[in-house]
């Protein structure tokens, strides 16, 4: 973690960098107690007055204006202002069909993924509005349902990865569809009854069209880290047991079978009732999620993965993966590791409420890396929870789990902070198992529920624990849940997650 | 003109010197300003040969999400265009330019769409279930027909091969449409007439070619461009959505039907399968477990009621609290729910 340096009060205005000075002169006598609020700020950011504010997508241009497409087809842009209340928003472009992804190519030209296509919208003559619609990339089918959106994220080389979601039984299809119809792919309850539903796609960067990997319900947000891995959430569902984040990687099949009546190996068969019928054959086909994200307590619907500023620019957690939930007020945080050459790792939350709203589910960003923009949308699904807030990191680091890593015979968990005598104790690591299996239900119930005692316990350094456990095996998703009313020793920082989960794909070897 | 609310507040000046798409379902666009709206739109009874590059979908076997299987009963496709521009001028003028087919659709005036099944009602946020079509508002004056109007060198685009949506480029705000077919670049242009029931129409190809337009009794020719007036006749008018109940008086088909309609369906099955809410399937007088409490209740009238009017005041073991929106019906609306629901046998 980066420390709280100078350079991080510049940027703040003047009473408030003066105010963060005395604050850390004071710190080094007294280290005051810091909670999340002392660290984050939460602030809703104005929208044009009148317009639905369900942000379909958004991203920053490289001049820093910020664009968002909104659900009803208005594209908008404006400067990032100090005050959430006064962005001077414009409107860009007018008339998507439900634009869910977008990638601002210059503050010129921006490319959507809306329900039939990726339309490039370049604004030519230089007023400030669009004049030019053009596909840029096509391929996928549209069968008329309402669940069909796509999203994108970018390859980095000048093409995209576009995730295709499949239609749901709570909607009809059309009697003429745009492109090549499956009867096969029409079963069940979230269907595919045209192309590449289910899938996520790459397009080159001349918009050229491939599919990459299949299995998905509806990956509404899809992530490629500055490493290159390509990231996917799902929503929990049929063939979803519980909230899923994928690795994701070509040709994979990640658990959805109504996606393979487009796979050319499934030519003529049927791969929902194979499935159906077969646990043991599709466990075998799919690919499992790196991280689980148990839908109750953690993330009921995954949006858009983002990854935190490498740099520490936004504080603590540097280079974690934080996961938007759509159905929550809250904001999950993941914590990857390789094993075997695998990833897989653990997740809490990155931020529970505070005045969050529910629908989050895209993440930007700004260029100094210190605010983060979430994009909020529901309309359709429950309450509607729409709009545009900000998190701005003020400094200070909140007593939290910082890394949660495997070892052979149980975990090594780091704090941001100094341990509590409490967790020096066996008894304060309260351990426990369970596995899922996606499966046609809606959801899957936890199965295998077990306790794991703890068998030793290791004070490695002033903020981290190892802990050996009864029982330990691979296949299982691990509970940890601490202790109420925990503080950190050095400065009485209260704890910010009592709970978080490790899904043991696997064990290092 | 297109409907533009008041972005003063407290005095400032306004915030945006264009309209953007409000909450009114209404919207439109104006001769100097069309609005152009990638979207689901209606069938207006179009000829099956109008779609001859799209695919036919067929009636799928209806599935039962509590079972994961199929059942007796079909689920029919509904009859609506999947990925057409609609261009609105104001009244003079509103037509569909399908992506697909590379032509015009069909052409109206009077009105342009009405969104509310695909947008919903502001104060309800949810839209129409197996529906989410817009409907048409105002009177028909061109429907399709045939082969693609467009001839090259004496031949339909149609059969030209390599039929291929390009895009659209606005020119002073009027959208005009591009397409590759046999190697030439086609672009058509479609605005208001002076004339009833009628539009202007301006086709170019590139490489210029004799073109001509032909459509039913109608056609032009010219040589590489072609500006022609359609001139079409009343084929219908359309007074958008309208949400068909009987609300004399409290009836569970009312219910169903307000079901459907405010998006129920998409959180609450009828057949007890799991969704983003419980199953309404059979719940009428059962015991529900809730959150925070060891004590089940009884799904009863009372229960029933409290649930659709204030979703939160008990949460079913198992759902998220602050999920479901309150609705803010006339009792007559809840009674007819209520009606539906306790009609829902327990499923097998």
């Amino acid at each position: 973690m980066k420390p709280f340096t100078s350079s991080s009060i510049r940027v703040n205005s003047r009473p408030f960098a003066v105010k963060c000075f005395s604050a850390l002169l004071l710190s080094a006598a007294i280290a005051p107690a810091v909670d999340f609020d002392d660290c984050y700020k939460v602030e809703d950011i104005k929208l044009p007055e009148g317009a639905p504010p369900e942000v379909g997508g958004m991203d920053f241009a490289s001049d820093d204006t910020l664009f968002v497409v909104l659900r009803r087809g208005d594209v908008i842009k404006a400067k990032p202002s100090g005050n959430a209340g006064n962005f001077q928003w414009e409107l860009f472009a007018t008339g998507f069909h439900n634009g869910c992804g977008i990638d601002v190519v210059t503050p010129s030209k921006v490319r959507i993924t809306q329900m039939a296509d990726m339309t490039e919208v370049e604004d030519t003559d230089g007023d400030g509005k669009a004049d030019r619609f053009m596909r840029f990339a096509s391929g996928w089918g549209l069968s008329g349902n309402y669940h069909e959106t796509n999203t994108l994220t970018k390859d980095g080389k000048g093409g995209y990865y576009i995730s295709v979601g499949t239609a749901s039984h709570a909607g009809p299809t059309f009697e003429h569809v745009l492109g090549d119809y499956s009867a096969a792919g029409r079963r069940g309850r979230n269907y595919a009854s045209v192309k590449w539903k289910g899938w996520i796609l790459h397009a080159d960067n001349k918009g050229k069209v491939t599919p990459f990997a299949s299995g998905f319900r509806m990956a509404n947000g899809i992530y490629q880290d500055p490493d290159g891995n390509l990231w996917a959430g799902d929503n929990q569902g049929d063939w979803k047991a519980i909230t899923p984040l994928y690795h994701v990687e070509q040709g994979n099949f990640y658990g959805h079978p109504s996606s393979l009546v487009w796979d050319s190996a499934w030519k003529g068969k049927d791969p929902l009732a194979t499935y159906r019928n077969d646990l043991d054959a599709y466990n075998k086909h799919r690919t499992k999620a790196a991280v689980e994200m148990p839908n109750k307590e953690i993330n009921r619907s995954a949006g858009e993965p983002y990854e935190l500023p490498r740099d520490g620019s936004f504080g603590p957690f540097a280079g974690q993966l934080v996961v938007p939930d759509n159905n929550g007020e809250r904001i999950s945080r993941v914590m990857l590791e390789k094993v075997n050459g695998k990833f897989q790792g653990a997740v809490t939350q990155f931020i529970q409420n505070h005045g969050l709203r529910s629908g989050n589910h895209r993440i930007r960003f700004s260029h100094d890396g210190k605010q983060m923009y979430v994009g909020q949308t529901v309309r359709g699904w429950g309450s509607p929870a729409e709009g545009l807030q900000r998190i701005t990191w003020k400094g200070g680091v909140p007593f939290d789990i910082e890394t949660f890593k495997i070892t052979k015979k149980g975990f090594k968990v780091t704090f941001t902070k100094d341990l509590p005598d409490e967790l020096k104790e066996k008894k304060a690591w309260d351990f426990s198992s369970f596995t899922v299996q996606p499966k046609w239900t809606y959801g899957s119930d936890q199965e295998n529920e077990r306790e794991h005692d703890v068998k030793a316990l290791k004070v490695t350094d002033k903020r981290s624990v190892e802990i050996e456990l009864e029982d330990f095996s691979a296949g299982k998703i691990y509970k940890l849940e601490l202790p109420k009313k925990l503080k950190s020793a050095d400065d009485e920082s209260p704890l910010q997650n009592r709970l978080a989960f490790y899904t043991a794909n696997e064990l290092p070897k | 003109m297109r409907k533009t609310l008041l972005f003063f507040c407290l005095g400032l000046p306004p915030l945006l010197a264009n309209p953007l798409l409000t909450y009114e379902n209404r919207p439109l666009g104006a001769p100097d300003a069309p609005l152009v709206m990638s979207t689901y739109l209606p069938d207006p009874g179009l000829n099956p040969a109008v779609f001859s590059h799209h695919h036919n979908s067929a009636p799928a076997p209806k599935y039962n999400p509590s079972k994961g299987e199929d059942v007796p009963g079909e689920e029919k496709p509904i009859p609506a265009v999947v990925a057409g521009l609609a261009v609105s001028f104001g009244p003079s003028l509103a037509y569909v330019f399908d992506t697909t087919e590379c032509r015009p659709f069909y052409a109206w005036q009077g009105g342009f769409l009405d969104f509310t099944p695909y947008w919903g009602d502001q104060k309800r946020g949810s839209r129409v279930s197996f529906d989410y079509i817009p409907r048409l508002v105002g009177n028909l004056f061109h429907k399709a027909a045939g082969k693609n109007p467009v001839h090259i060198d004496g031949k339909s685009v149609d059969d030209l091969g390599g039929l291929e949506y390009v895009g659209y480029s606005l020119l002073k705000g009027v959208p005009r449409f591009e397409y590759k077919a046999g190697g030439h670049l086609v672009t058509v242009m479609i605005q208001p007439s002076e004339k009833e029931l009628s539009f202007d129409a301006e086709v170019t190809c590139d490489p210029p070619a004799p073109i001509a337009w032909k459509e039913g009794d109608f056609s032009a020719e010219g040589n590489g461009k072609l500006s022609f007036t359609y001139t079409g006749k009343a084929l219908g008018n359309y007074q958008g959505y309208k949400l068909k109940v009987d609300l004399r008086k409290a009836n569970k088909e009312a219910g169903e039907t307000l079901y459907n309609s405010y998006g129920c369906i998409a959180c609450h099955s009828t057949d007890g399968s799991k969704g983003h809410g419980p199953s309404l399937g059979g719940l009428a007088d059962e015991k529900v477990e809730l959150e925070g409490s060891d004590k089940p209740v009884v799904a009863d009238r009372e229960y029933l009621l409290e649930s659709i009017k204030t979703p939160n005041a008990k949460i079913v073991k198992g759902y998220p609290p602050n999920y479901m929106p309150p609705f803010g019906l006339p009792d007559v609306e809840y009674d007819s729910l209520i009606l539906y629901i306790q009609s829902l046998s327990k499923p097998e």
